[in-house]
């Protein structure tokens, strides 16, 4: 390949190679757990197909003067055995290698992105495809026959199921599909109903959000007082004003993730948010936020607990393109003084509630494009375009460090998800996880069972304990997953 | 597979005491094998082992710098900046390690620190041929400026009235060394340490002999 094709970083990328650091390299897993052994060497194969049709997963990240930019690449990616802890840095300034990863361990596949090349949605739809592919290679799957199964028409049928027009769509999955502009730049705002199906939110927490702040910074050229307190008590209507909390613990000895993953009947979930009138997510969000006041041993004046939510965008504004594509809503609580000691009770239905009306005004495809439509026009001023790339990171990690201290915790779904046949058929359950500086959830659900895989760069867990324990006493049946961090536990298996 | 009776969850993998909260889990012989849902990764370093390393080395230095001064002639004209310079880093360097190690329990910090620097400024006046500077104006002045850095602490910080006591004895106790200095006839100039003395016996709080009593058994307890 002489010219190859390239892109500017979209809106939302630039961020995450700003705030990347050493416990945080801004990398997201995908898992499946499928109902056998995987086969390292059909996984290869499927890759390899699967790459093929999606030109994007062959970009590498280089550094231009004025912006970072993607630009395909000839480069193989090879199916590895899962030895690294999850999460682990995929990009390295200076040596440009793919920017994902696909791992097996036993029954699992997972799939680990670096989240300035796709966002969650875009990562499943790889994900989707590569079980897809392998499945068939396997000899699964209507009329399957081996190598042969990649042919034209379960091609074809395998598009009719994800209701997804391939002419169209794999023009947007190369490297120069950027959604934001293509919804943005000329103002156009087609304005659909959101799909609940596809209700899906990917794992980027504070990003857009900060690059929105320095939109503002930029654009008025005022300063806030970082550390400030909340102007309005969001969705608790107390309006009290409290300092944000902020979890603070022992970090894990190499900054790897601690994640512990809760697998549990999706039913018994929905049941109890239905029973509380509000979504899913905001069910998962109040469960989180109590987890952490019971553990925090009193929050003291602290009593303010922020969540940042990232919404994914297409539902709004139909996009094929797995680059990012979401925004980042804030959401946040005070609870009462007396509440601030973990003793006291708090009725968590009320809790969601609460969460979910300040969330749902700030996910209106109006609200949504106005903050949007000031972002991208940001992009296009001459001014700050012409600001050098390493003042631009320099800016983007101050903004980004002031963000983070107003937040206490993220949350992500990527909600139900259906995978095209023949993955959905013996894929028994899916895991979502990211890297994270601060707690996070990331849940997902599939044929009946909801992951939430919370991760965090302490030791400790004893907010997931609290979730556990909140669970169960609602009659839910919870499995724990955790992954071993201190040389205490990995020497327990001779590790 | 096992179950932890504390939580009432299941918990994947071969875990012997649950990941959640510690306790030993019991196993569960319902058919699901001992599967590891993910691979035990050994660590590529451990921060807390780096760190210990890099402070026991930096302590050793520090230790090794003082010793060597007792090679060097024990005279004022022996003493050259190179010398003062050295020594005062090193001494920096410990009053830093203490604060950070004892950021959290002021009252111990304070202790150590007058402690430290009341050592150090001894031995620099050994090693300068003793003119008992140290104790005649080193060690009441650091006292002194101690006693009142716990004043305004307890004025500023909240704290148990358990802590009150404490703090009492730590200033009582600030102010009779160099009284005892001064008993022992050790220093040149007697202000410095009547002045020191005289300073500590501002009343942090007013003298309640029963909760004194009472947070002495509790830390004095066999």
């Amino acid at each position: 390949m002489s010219t190859r094709a390239w892109a500017r970083l979209d809106n939302a990328s630039n961020i995450f190679l700003a705030a990347r650091n050493a416990r945080d390299p801004k990398v997201f897993r995908l898992g499946a757990e499928l109902d056998h052994e995987v086969d390292p060497v059909l996984l290869q194969r499927a890759l390899e197909l699967t790459v093929d049709r999606y030109p994007l997963f062959r970009a590498v990240l280089r550094r231009g003067l004025f912006w970072y930019y993607l630009q395909g690449s000839d480069k193989h990616p090879q199916v590895v055995a899962d030895v690294l802890p999850p999460c682990a840095p995929l990009y390295e300034p200076g040596h440009p290698g793919l920017l994902f990863r696909v791992v097996h361990h036993e029954d699992r596949v997972g799939l680990e992105v670096f989240h300035a090349l796709v966002d969650g949605t875009g990562a499943l739809w790889f994900l989707g495809d590569l079980l897809a592919a392998y499945l068939r290679l396997r000899g699964e799957g209507p009329g399957a026959d081996g190598e042969e199964a990649e042919g034209e028409s379960q091609e074809a049928a395998q598009e009719v199921a994800r209701e997804v027009n391939e002419e169209e769509a794999s023009a947007h999955r190369g490297i120069t599909g950027d959604a934001f502009r293509h919804h943005f730049r000329r103002r156009r705002i087609r304005d659909r109903a959101p799909d609940p199906a596809r209700f899906a939110r990917d794992a980027a927490p504070a990003a857009l959000r900060a690059a929105e702040e320095l939109a503002s910074l930029v654009s008025t050229g005022a300063t806030r007082r970082s550390g400030r307190a909340p102007r309005v008590a969001g969705a608790d209507g107390a309006h009290h004003r409290s300092r944000v909390h902020r979890v603070h613990g022992e970090l894990t000895p190499d900054l790897r993730p601690r994640t512990v993953e809760l697998s549990m009947p999706a039913d018994q979930v929905l049941v109890l948010s239905r029973a509380a009138g509000v979504s899913l997510s905001s069910y998962l969000t109040a469960l989180l936020l109590e987890g952490v006041r019971r553990s925090s041993g009193g929050l003291g004046t602290a009593r303010t607990l922020a969540v940042s939510v990232p919404v994914n965008l297409r539902q709004f504004f139909p996009s094929h393109s797995p680059r990012n594509f979401f925004a980042t809503v804030r959401l946040e609580h005070t609870y009462a003084p007396h509440e601030a000691d973990p003793e006291v009770e708090v009725d968590l239905d009320e809790l969601a509630r609460s969460l979910e009306e300040g969330f749902r005004p700030q996910v209106s495809a109006e609200a949504l494009a106005a903050r949007l439509r000031r972002l991208i026009g940001l992009e296009q001023m001459l001014g700050p375009r012409l600001v050098p790339r390493p003042l631009k990171d320099l800016l983007l990690r101050v903004v980004n460090a002031r963000v983070n201290r107003t937040l206490t915790l993220a949350v992500s779904n990527l909600g139900r998800v259906r995978l095209p046949e023949p993955a959905e058929a013996h894929v028994r359950r899916m895991m979502f996880e990211v890297s994270a500086v601060r707690p996070q959830f990331c849940a997902i659900s599939h044929a009946g069972v909801l992951t939430v895989s919370f991760t965090a760069p302490f030791v400790r867990t004893d907010h997931v304990r609290e979730v556990v324990r909140l669970l169960v006493a609602r009659g839910v049946e919870v499995s724990v997953a955790a992954t071993r961090v201190t040389e205490h536990e990995l020497a327990e298996v001779g590790v | 597979m096992s179950s932890c009776r504390a939580c009432e969850a299941r918990i994947e993998g071969s875990w012997t005491h649950c990941p959640l909260c510690g306790t030993e889990l019991e196993p569960l012989t319902d058919g699901t094998g001992p599967a590891e849902p993910f691979p035990a990764v050994a660590l590529r370093y451990s921060g807390r082992r780096v760190l210990r390393v890099l402070l026991l080395v930096s302590v050793g230095m520090v230790l090794a710098s003082f010793a060597l001064q007792l090679l060097l002639p024990h005279t004022e004209t022996g003493w050259g900046w190179l010398r003062a310079s050295w020594l005062g880093l090193a001494t920096t360097w410990l009053l830093v390690l203490i604060a950070l190690r004892e950021r959290r329990n002021l009252a111990r910090a304070t202790a150590y620190l007058v402690v430290l620097v009341g050592l150090v400024s001894a031995y620099w006046d050994y090693l300068t041929g003793w003119h008992a500077w140290s104790v005649t104006y080193t060690v009441p002045i650091v006292c002194g400026s101690s006693i009142i850095a716990v004043l305004v602490l307890v004025r500023v910080l909240r704290m148990e009235s358990g802590d009150h006591v404490l703090y009492a004895a730590l200033t009582t106790a600030l102010g009779l060394v160099p009284l005892l200095f001064l008993v022992l006839g050790w220093v040149t100039t007697p202000l410095p340490s009547l002045l020191c003395a005289a300073r500590a016996r501002a009343p942090i709080t007013p003298p309640r002999g029963r909760e004194v009593l009472r947070e002495l058994s509790r830390r004095l307890h066999l």
